[in-house]
Order: structure tokens, then C-alpha cells, then sequence
């Protein structure tokens, strides 16, 4: 079984597959990066970066770049992220997104935030896959001008799955150190959370009666065995095909809740725009199915003459 | 060894997959121990709240609340984001206790080392109260590196931060 599961996985790495509907994620991850670069494009404009307050790198190696340097490349980020939502030199421009995305999150162990990893995970992914495709100027611009190549669609399995792998892991690191923590598991950090929130949902106009409802230990209790499971549904549930429909619905209901209810940044959006990796990807250079062995149905055989 | 068609790039793939798939677990590992977490992905770990008062040391041991209005500086304007721009307000650690210490720790070092103006100041020290998930409070001590001040101080040289006391200010966790 183990070799064959090794064998199966071997091919899928060698594999070809059309990843033309990664466009989606392209567009949508333009907007999201501009979202994510927003708050310190506004401070450069007053003339403030993080220089001008408390930061502290990961590791002291980390090159501090001169103000005005460090400014440039936001709005070069900027820049490449409209590139990469109109889809011109999009590789390219998800690259130069990611790279300075990724120079800033480390920067300053202050601007790290899960949100922000997750956003430089699927920019490094549409970096490294073929995500031009229509619609896109690139394409445009191909079909306009024969001589020019349009933009491949087409790639190796292995990098679409590798993603995948990023995407599924933060549901079920997330859900997993959910499950082994008693406070969790056992309600206390929800209902602590929910109870932070019954004032402002009541002042949002939800009737106190159903807050206190939802407010309830014993509903925590059970809201909490809720959230753990529906995390590590998500992150086993959409690999497999019998189950990936409803573990795409989940993640949508699940983020939902997450962006009314806390600020996440573009978290929520990020992996809206992620469930674009999980439309199947049929091997193209695959074997064909070996024939049946019996028809499936009987043909009407020509009358004899 | 080698088969038909298993060159560089075969093996490259193969490599390169196993090299990250390992490097994430790993990290997600690391996240339970370590008190940045980066690509860890512990969303929402705790439900936890944190305090802190912050007074500065003199070289002759006189201690003034940062907000008494004798300081060059205002904290708020040398610190900001998770909540630690206003230490005296309890806010919630929205990453975690040990996270949000970490990072105020270090918030500690940097404004030490970057007041000039500040000629009295040997170090900062905060006595941080914690709530781990409604629990009792806690209190801990976090004090600065020490900083080098004005000629008069004889204290030339930075020491790392320290720890200095924990004590449990309410019935046990």
C-alpha cells in the first residue's frame, strides 16, 4: 500500500496540469496585496515608516534599507500588484509583489501577522505557477500580436499541490493546537472572546436575548468542539473530491463569520481568493482509463443483411 | 541510482517538495515552544489580557512613571501596534501571553536605546499583570537593557534584558 501510495505520488509530481482558472486567484490577490501594503503607503505619504518607531528584526542580520529606499519599494509593490490584477508580466509582477511583501513582514517582527503570512504564501505560489492566463492583458496582447507567445497555462503538478499543502496546513495547525489545548477544547477561550463581543453585537442590533443565548457556557462548549473541527474538516476535507465541495462551502461560511467578528486583515479574503487552488486538476499527460471490461451498455447490433 | 528520465529535475521536484513540506511542519512544531510563531498558524490561541505600568530608573535609583510629564518622550509615539502603544489600558494579547511579551520586551530594549534625549534614564523597567484566559492575574517584571547615559553615568555598557521576578498575584492557575 505504501508503495503504491509512493508511486501514485511520484507520478502526480511529474505530472501536467492546466491551471488556467489560477487567473481568478491572480485577480484577486492584486487587490488584497494593495489592501495588505494600504496602511504603510498611507504612513509613507505623512513621511513615517517603521524606522520612526519601535521595530526589531528577526535576526540582526537583516538588511535595513535607507527610508527612502524602503519607500520606493512599497510603491513598486504597489505598482506590481495592479500589473498582476491586470495580468501584464504577471509572473513577474507576482514576484517583485511577493519579494517586497516578504521584506516587510520580516522586517520587523512587529509587522508579522498570519494574515500577512498566508497573503506571501500565495503570492510566492503565483509566482512560481503559470497564472497569466485569460483574462489577462498578457493574453490579450498575445492574441492581438500572433508573433507573441500568449501566456502558458499549463505546469507541473507538484507546484499546485505544494500550495495546497500551505493552504491545508494553516487549517489544521490552526485546528490541531485548538484540539490539544484544554481552554480551548473545553470552551473557555471562545466564550471569553464572545463575551468581549456580546456589548458591541447587541449595539449592532442583534436582540440581547439571542447574544445571551450564544453566550452561554454550555453553547461555548459546544461552539468550541464546533470551531476545532470545522478547521481541521477544512484543511483534510478539501483534498479529497468526495468532500471538497462541502469543505469549499465551509471555508466560505467560516471566513464569513471570521471577517464580521474579528479584524483579521485580509485574512478572509486571502483564502477566498486561495480556493481557487482547489478546482481539480486532472494530469493531462496521464495515461488514458483503461477500457472497461464489459460495455456499458449494449450497442444495437446492425441488422444482418 | 539514476533511471530513463530521472535527470536533475526529476530529483530537483522531489527535493524541493520535501524540503518545504518538511520546513512547515517544522515551523508548526516550533510554534509550541518558541514565542514568535511565525508560519506556525496558531490562529486566535488564547482569549488573554495584559497590563503594564512602565517607570524609569535613574543612576541614582529614583523611579518616575513614564506618563508623569517629566519624560522628553511619550510612549505612544515611539511604540505602536498590538496594543502596545497604550500599556496602562488592559488590552487583549490577540497573539498570545508569551507573544505579546516578547515583543513588549523588546519594545523595552528599543526605546531604551533610543532616547537620546533622555539623560537620566538607566533603564526602563514594566510591572506587567496577565490574564491567561480569565484566570487570576500574574505579575511580572520586565526590565530594559541598560542604557548608556550622560557622562555622570558610570554604567557604560548594555545588558540584555532581564526577567527579574514573577510572581503569582492571585490563586493559581
Amino acid at each position: 500500500m505504501i508503495a503504491d501510495l509512493a508511486r501514485r505520488w511520484s507520478a502526480r509530481i511529474d505530472a501536467t496540469v492546466d491551471v488556467r482558472h489560477l487567473a481568478w486567484m491572480r485577480m484577486a490577490l492584486g487587490p488584497i496585496a494593495l489592501l495588505h501594503l494600504a496602511p504603510f503607503l498611507r504612513d509613507s505619504l505623512d513621511a513615517t515608516t517603521y524606522l520612526d518607531s519601535f521595530h526589531v528584526p528577526n535576526v540582526s542580520w537583516y538588511p535595513q534599507l535607507p527610508e527612502p529606499l524602503y519607500v520606493a519599494l512599497l510603491w513598486l509593490a504597489a505598482a506590481a500588484a495592479v500589473l498582476l490584477t491586470v495580468g501584464l508580466l504577471s509572473r513577474l509582477a507576482a514576484a517583485v509583489t511577493a519579494g517586497v511583501v516578504a521584506y516587510n513582514l520580516f522586517v520587523s517582527q512587529a509587522h508579522y501577522s498570519t494574515n500577512r503570512a498566508f497573503l506571501l504564501i500565495l503570492l510566492l505560489g503565483a509566482a512560481a505557477l503559470p497564472v497569466g492566463g485569460a483574462p489577462s492583458v498578457d493574453a490579450w496582447l498575445g492574441r492581438r500580436r500572433d508573433r507573441l507567445p500568449g501566456p502558458g497555462t499549463t505546469t507541473r503538478a507538484w507546484i499546485v499541490d505544494l500550495l495546497r499543502f500551505e493552504v491545508a496546513a494553516v487549517y489544521l495547525a490552526s485546528g490541531f493546537s485548538k484540539l490539544i489545548d484544554p481552554d480551548w477544547w473545553g470552551g473557555t477561550v471562545l466564550a471569553l472572546r464572545v463575551e468581549r463581543g456580546v456589548e458591541e453585537a447587541v449595539a449592532a442590533g442583534l436582540p440581547r436575548s439571542l447574544v445571551e443565548v450564544l453566550a452561554d457556557p454550555t453553547t461555548m462548549w459546544w461552539g468550541a468542539k464546533l470551531v476545532v473541527l470545522t478547521e481541521l474538516f477544512i484543511g483534510l476535507g478539501l483534498w479529497f473530491p468526495r468532500t471538497r465541495r462541502a469543505a469549499v462551502l465551509v471555508v466560505v461560511l467560516f471566513h464569513v463569520s471570521i471577517q464580521v467578528t474579528a479584524d483579521v486583515e485580509v485574512f478572509t479574503w486571502a483564502a477566498l481568493a486561495a480556493l481557487a487552488l482547489w478546482v481539480p486538476t486532472p494530469a493531462l499527460d496521464a495515461p488514458a482509463p483503461p477500457a472497461p471490461r464489459w460495455p456499458a451498455r449494449s450497442r444495437p447490433r446492425p441488422a444482418p443483411a | 541510482m539514476i533511471g530513463p528520465g530521472r535527470g536533475g529535475r526529476w530529483w530537483a521536484r522531489r527535493v524541493v517538495f520535501a524540503v518545504v513540506v518538511v520546513a512547515q511542519l517544522t515551523l508548526v512544531v516550533r510554534a509550541y515552544h518558541a514565542p514568535q510563531r511565525p508560519f506556525g498558524f496558531q490562529m486566535f490561541p488564547e482569549s488573554s489580557d495584559w497590563r503594564a505600568d512602565i517607570v524609569r530608573v535613574s543612576t541614582d535609583g529614583e523611579r518616575r512613571p513614564i506618563d508623569d510629564g517629566t519624560w522628553e518622550y511619550r510612549w505612544s509615539e515611539l511604540v505602536r501596534g498590538h496594543g502596545l502603544d497604550r500599556p496602562d489600558v488592559r488590552h487583549h494579547a490577540s497573539a498570545g501571553l508569551d507573544s505579546t511579551l516578547h515583543l513588549f520586551g523588546a519594545a523595552l530594549d528599543w526605546v531604551a536605546a533610543n532616547t537620546p534625549r533622555d539623560e537620566q534614564t538607566l533603564y526602563l523597567e514594566a510591572t506587567v499583570t496577565t490574564w491567561h484566559n480569565g484566570r487570576a492575574p500574574r505579575t511580572v517584571v520586565l526590565r530594559s537593557d541598560e542604557r548608556v547615559t550622560a557622562p555622570t553615568t558610570s554604567t557604560t555598557t548594555r545588558t540584555a534584558s532581564t526577567t527579574t521576578s514573577t510572581t503569582a498575584a492571585g490563586a493559581a492557575r
